[in-house]
């Protein structure tokens, strides 16, 4: 994986959680971030951002970063 | 007695036959008598009209039932029992109890008399008139039994008057003109122009363009409606002077944008001699543009891909081959590429420009035959937020009007939308409802034309920051709910009630204050204010949006906020409100319906839908992958990391119409295997090792959705240049790859959509044929299809609020980048131009240029003409600066429609939160003067040329092999 590719895929998920940030309470807001990426990233987009998450995450903004975890129950990371 | 019938429906009339004058669309009805005939009709219909219905008809030249009657030639003369004089039929009302006779000597002797006065003034040359046959006058002069002209024709005349031939289209012969106006009333009443002027009075008058300039230079936009309604040669098409009347025609649907126009295409053998908008078609009634009409001789071109090809590596020659050696390479490459790399190593882009079936085989070959869902189209590139969006909130991903809605719209409210450039039939629409008295609204920011048309009420023009949408509509719907102007009882019956509580608390927050929004918008606050009375207090509010909303880091967004804004104020459920998206290519609403997108099957099915893919996988005999593929942005992210190899792509071209070229231009090169069907060698292509010739609409069967949702048909007129319709091809692959498609003709591909996707149940051809256009939902709940959508309830029951915080574009201004860039199209180009460059319409547009405020160009010496380098953090390229004061201080405007323009070497990848569709519409850049094309560009035209040269290799090649 290239680092455009997964900055990309950074930038994406954080625009994402931004957009999604004016809810109730954090947890709803993860919950739409979760679903949102569920419904429409392809299976290697998901199981990329899953590994980052998992091995660093740094980039990841906070609800983004809680929503990829959401994701982790379902979708391995990528093998390398 | 004869009631009065609908022409559409009940009777023999030919919706050809012009009846003189429009319909009269009153209730009441008035019971006359016509040479003895009784019939009754609408109240307000002329005796023109009435006697034309019953097929008694009366000799007229002035009058049309596409204009209101003038009553200046006075050849429609009729008798009126118990009323003195010979009033005109054409502007004569009917009245109950009238008795009328069309026929008798006097009424004969009057209009031989008349007759006799046109003749003499007209030169007599009906044998080498290019209207020879298909003329009025020499119509009418035979029906009032013209014999012999006793004025002779050397009196002072118009005999010599010189022709205007500077139109590419059609000339201006005025030797030939009665002067019965029918031109000038085309313009104002159906384009709504305004163009054309009757200069002095009596015999000395005259028809001119504008101030006595010629065609091209006056204010025309060349839409034809003035040809079509002339009566005589004296405006013509130059093709039918060139190759003389049509003998046959086909009805079928334009090709070029989202209004999606019904035409009569005329031909000739196989040969199109005009195109002439066809009166029954629901979407134009009658009109076209400059595109459409004229833009036709591409087809034709001698660019057109004759043969198959194909190569190993792009910095080869072309090789023309069979179609069965180019199916079977490409088939055979994309099974060795998914054997090394994987079943997702390769992915298609299905058309907005090709049929709905050809759109649905492609996405249907992706799922079925490569086995994953990496399928996306280039609507993902303009209007996948109108999707999301509309869908979030309405519960469906389509526009809830018909055009003809806007007829009884009484404030129109315009976002980012250039409807007489973009989508000009409609623009005239807009235009004719704005005469009427309907006030307008603009949220753009640049002055686009439709603000300049003359009215009455209001107008309103909102320049808005680009990027700053989502603030302008927030700031909208706070003042229409602190003011207390929406629609409760819409609310309370219609929305979900806590969607609508949470959203209302938001909405009134005071960051969404038309005074805290001024700001960051730009526009006064007492402006939005304005506006947004001036939408929600009038019965019928109407929104129109383009990619001027979607192309957005907050597109969805902003489409959410549009939807928000009509569910608050009830403009919806009804005619003459709604929320439309005018979308940009012909097909853009279809290949969305069509399943093309990388997590929907047809019909908005999701794929993890496990009902609705099970469906789909007993129907096409294979498991389907639950999970959503590739877009195209991440096939382009992916190709780059080595990860996606192979690309069928079907009539688009990727490499001019996305944004950051160089970034596509890598993605493709790192591919191992681009097929390419086109119809020329596009941007795309020089990139492939596959070349797939297509067809154009003129060379098949198939359906067009325009943005109305109505299906149109596409009939073909001529055989397919390389023997294949587009969708055979893909059947053809599809067999290749070792999946069975078996279809003899497209109805039967629709008849499989209609089995598959719940809003087309009711589909086929038969229908089609049967009523014509059918506006989708069309099923057991809608046999005849839905006209406006939303009536009773949404698809999701209740409407939905959303949220939509504004969040500030990436793409910002800043030191290095102090400008912003936005993109649009003009008229007479289309999207990257590749059909457009290669006719006439390059007469109004050569070349792309950079519309740059004074006050910016002051500050860099920039002048008029001078050549800029634009750069942005993607790129850079170079363009000729016109200093335009259509945009406010801080913008600067470019078109896309050449490649060499290079104008997506600059956009950037920045994009739509939720659908990635690109900021084509704000791009931070600086402009300076520079002396020499870009690095790009240099290298734009060393590569073409190169690829041009490999395709003239292919072309000998095969012209050899023939000879041989
Ligand atoms: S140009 Fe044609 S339509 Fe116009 S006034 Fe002359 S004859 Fe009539
Ligand atoms: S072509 Fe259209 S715009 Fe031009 S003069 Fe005729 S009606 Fe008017
Ligand atoms: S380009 Fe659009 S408006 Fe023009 S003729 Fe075609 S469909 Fe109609
Ligand atoms: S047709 Fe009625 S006056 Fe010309």
């Amino acid at each position: 994986m290239t680092n455009a590719q997964l900055d990309h895929l950074i930038r994406m998920a954080n625009q994402i959680a931004d957009n999604n940030t004016h809810h109730d309470t954090e947890s709803e807001a993860v919950e739409m971030v979760t679903t949102h990426l569920k419904k429409f990233w392809a299976r290697a987009m998901k199981q990329q951002i899953v590994e980052y998450a998992l091995n660093d995450g740094q980039a990841l903004n906070p609800v983004a970063k809680q929503a990829i975890d959401q994701l982790a129950l379902h979708y391995a990371p990528a093998s390398k | 007695m004869l009631q009065y019938f609908n022409p559409k429906t009940d009777t023999p009339i030919s919706i050809d036959k012009d009846l003189g004058t429009p319909p009269s669309l009153s209730e009441n009805q008035v019971s006359l008598s016509i040479d003895g005939v009784e019939l009754s009709v609408p109240e307000g219909t002329s005796i023109l009209r009435a006697a034309a219905l019953i097929d008694i008809n009366i000799p007229k030249l002035c009058a049309s039932d596409n204009l209101e009657a003038f009553g200046s030639c006075r050849l429609c003369a009729v008798q009126v029992e118990g009323q003195r004089g010979l009033p005109a039929a054409c502007t004569t009302p009917v009245h109950d109890g009238m008795q009328v006779t069309t026929q008798n000597y006097k009424l004969a002797k009057l209009r031989r008399n008349i007759m006799e006065l046109y003749i003499s003034d007209h030169p007599l040359d009906c044998l080498t008139c290019p209207a020879n046959g298909a003329c009025e006058l020499q119509d009418m002069a035979g029906a009032v039994g013209l014999r012999e002209v006793r004025y002779g024709f050397s009196g002072e005349n118009h005999l010599d008057a010189e022709k205007d031939q500077s139109n590419p289209y059609f000339t201006f012969d005025p030797s030939k003109c009665i002067v019965c106006s029918r031109c000038v009333r085309a313009c104002e009443e159906v384009q709504g122009t305004f163009a054309l002027t009757v200069d002095n009075r009596g015999f000395g008058s005259t028809i001119a363009a504008g101030q006595k300039e010629d065609f091209l230079e006056s204010d025309c936009v060349s839409c034809g409606a003035c040809v079509q309604s002339c009566p005589t040669a004296t405006l013509m098409e130059n093709s039918v002077i060139d190759q003389g009347q049509p003998e046959h025609s086909v009805v079928t649907t334009c090709a070029y944008c989202g209004v999606g126009c019904s035409f009569k295409a005329e031909m000739k053998g196989d040969q199109v001699i005009r195109m002439v908008p066809y009166k029954g078609g629901e979407a134009n009634q009658g009109h076209a543009c400059v595109k459409g009409r004229f833009a036709f001789g591409y087809a034709t071109h001698k660019d057109r891909i004759k043969t198959p090809m194909i190569r190993d590596a792009i910095d080869q020659p072309w090789r023309s081959v069979s179609w069965e050696e180019a199916i079977a390479f490409s088939a055979e490459r994309f099974k060795k590429i998914q054997a090394e790399h994987g079943r997702e190593s390769i992915g298609g882009i299905t058309s907005s420009r090709c049929t709905n079936e050809e759109t649905y085989l492609v996405q249907k070959l992706i799922r079925a035959a490569f086995g994953n869902n990496n399928t996306d189209t280039c609507a993902r590139v303009c209007h996948s937020p109108t999707g999301y969006g509309l869908k979030t909130t309405l519960g469906e991903s389509a526009g809830t009007q018909t055009f003809d809605s806007v007829s009884q719209a009484d404030t129109i409210l315009v976002i980012g939308a250039n409807p007489t450039d973009a989508h000009p039939v409609f623009g005239s629409m807009i235009r004719k409802r704005l005469r009427e008295g309907a006030n307008l609204i603009v949220a753009d920011p640049r002055q686009i034309d439709l603000l300049s048309t003359a009215h009455r009420s209001t107008t309103l023009h909102l320049p808005l920051r680009p990027g700053t949408n989502v603030a302008l509509i927030n700031a909208f719907a706070h003042t229409v709910v602190s003011e207390g102007l929406e629609d409760n009882a819409f609310i309370a019956s219609r929305c979900d009630q806590k969607a609508y509580q949470k959203w209302r608390s938001f909405i009134l927050e005071e960051q969404n204050s038309p005074d805290a929004m001024a700001a960051i918008t730009g526009v006064p606050a007492e402006e939005i204010r304005k506006a947004a009375r001036l939408y929600a207090n009038v019965k019928n509010g109407a929104i129109f949006y383009g990619l001027g909303v979607t192309e957005h880091s907050q597109g969805s967004t902003m489409v959410m906020g549009i939807a928000n804004l009509a569910l608050a104020t009830g403009n919806l459920g009804r005619e003459g409100v709604g929320v439309n998206p005018l979308r940009g290519q012909n097909n853009v609403q279809g290949s969305c319906d069509m399943g093309s997108f990388p997590h929907e099957l047809p019909g908005y099915q999701h794929v993890a839908d496990e009902q609705a893919r099970g469906r789909f996988e007993q129907a096409w005999g294979v498991t389907l992958d639950d999970e959503p593929g590739l877009r195209i942005p991440n096939m382009f992210d992916s190709a780059i990391a080595g990860h996606f190899k192979g690309l069928y792509v079907q009539g688009e071209d990727i490499a001019q119409s996305d944004p950051n070229t160089q970034h596509v231009e890598a993605a493709l090169k790192a591919m191992e295997c681009v097929v390419v069907q086109d119809i020329f060698l596009n941007e795309t292509a020089k990139f492939a090792h596959v070349l797939l010739p297509g067809s154009t609409f003129l060379e098949k069967n198939g359906t067009f959705i325009n943005a109305e949702r109505r299906i149109n048909r596409v009939r073909k007129v001529m055989a397919p240049i390389a023997g294949k319709e587009d969708w055979e091809v893909t059947v053809d692959l599809a067999n290749a790859l070792g999946y069975s498609m078996d279809y003899q003709h497209p109805s039967q591909i629709m008849d499989e959509i209609a089995s598959l996707a719940p809003t087309f149940s009711g589909v086929s051809y038969a229908l089609l044929e049967d009523q014509g256009s059918i506006q989708w939902p069309c099923n057991e709940q809608h046999p005849m299809g839905t006209p406006i959508m939303h009536v009773d309830d949404f698809p999701i029951g209740k409407g939905n609020f959303a949220i939509t915080q504004y969040v500030a574009t990436e793409e910002r201004a800043n030191r290095r980048f102090p400008l912003l860039l936005t993109t649009g199209r003009i008229l007479s180009q289309y999207n990257v131009g590749a059909q457009t460059r290669r006719t006439d319409n390059q007469t109004w547009h050569a070349e792309d240029v950079l519309e740059v405020h004074p006050h910016d160009a002051e500050e860099r010496g920039i002048q008029d003409g001078d050549w800029l380098g634009i750069s942005s953090r993607a790129g850079q390229t170079v363009l000729r600066a016109k200093v335009s004061e259509r945009m406010q201080p801080g913008v600067v405007y470019t078109t896309f429609h050449h490649p060499g323009s290079g104008a997506n070497v600059i956009t950037t990848d920045s994009s739509d939160w939720a659908t990635n569709c690109p900021e084509y519409k704000v791009t931070a850049v600086q402009v300076e003067k520079v002396s020499q094309p870009s690095e790009w560009q240099q290298n734009f035209e060393r590569l073409n040329q190169q690829q041009q040269s490999h395709l003239l290799k292919g072309r000998k090649g095969r012209q050899e092999k023939e000879a041989g």
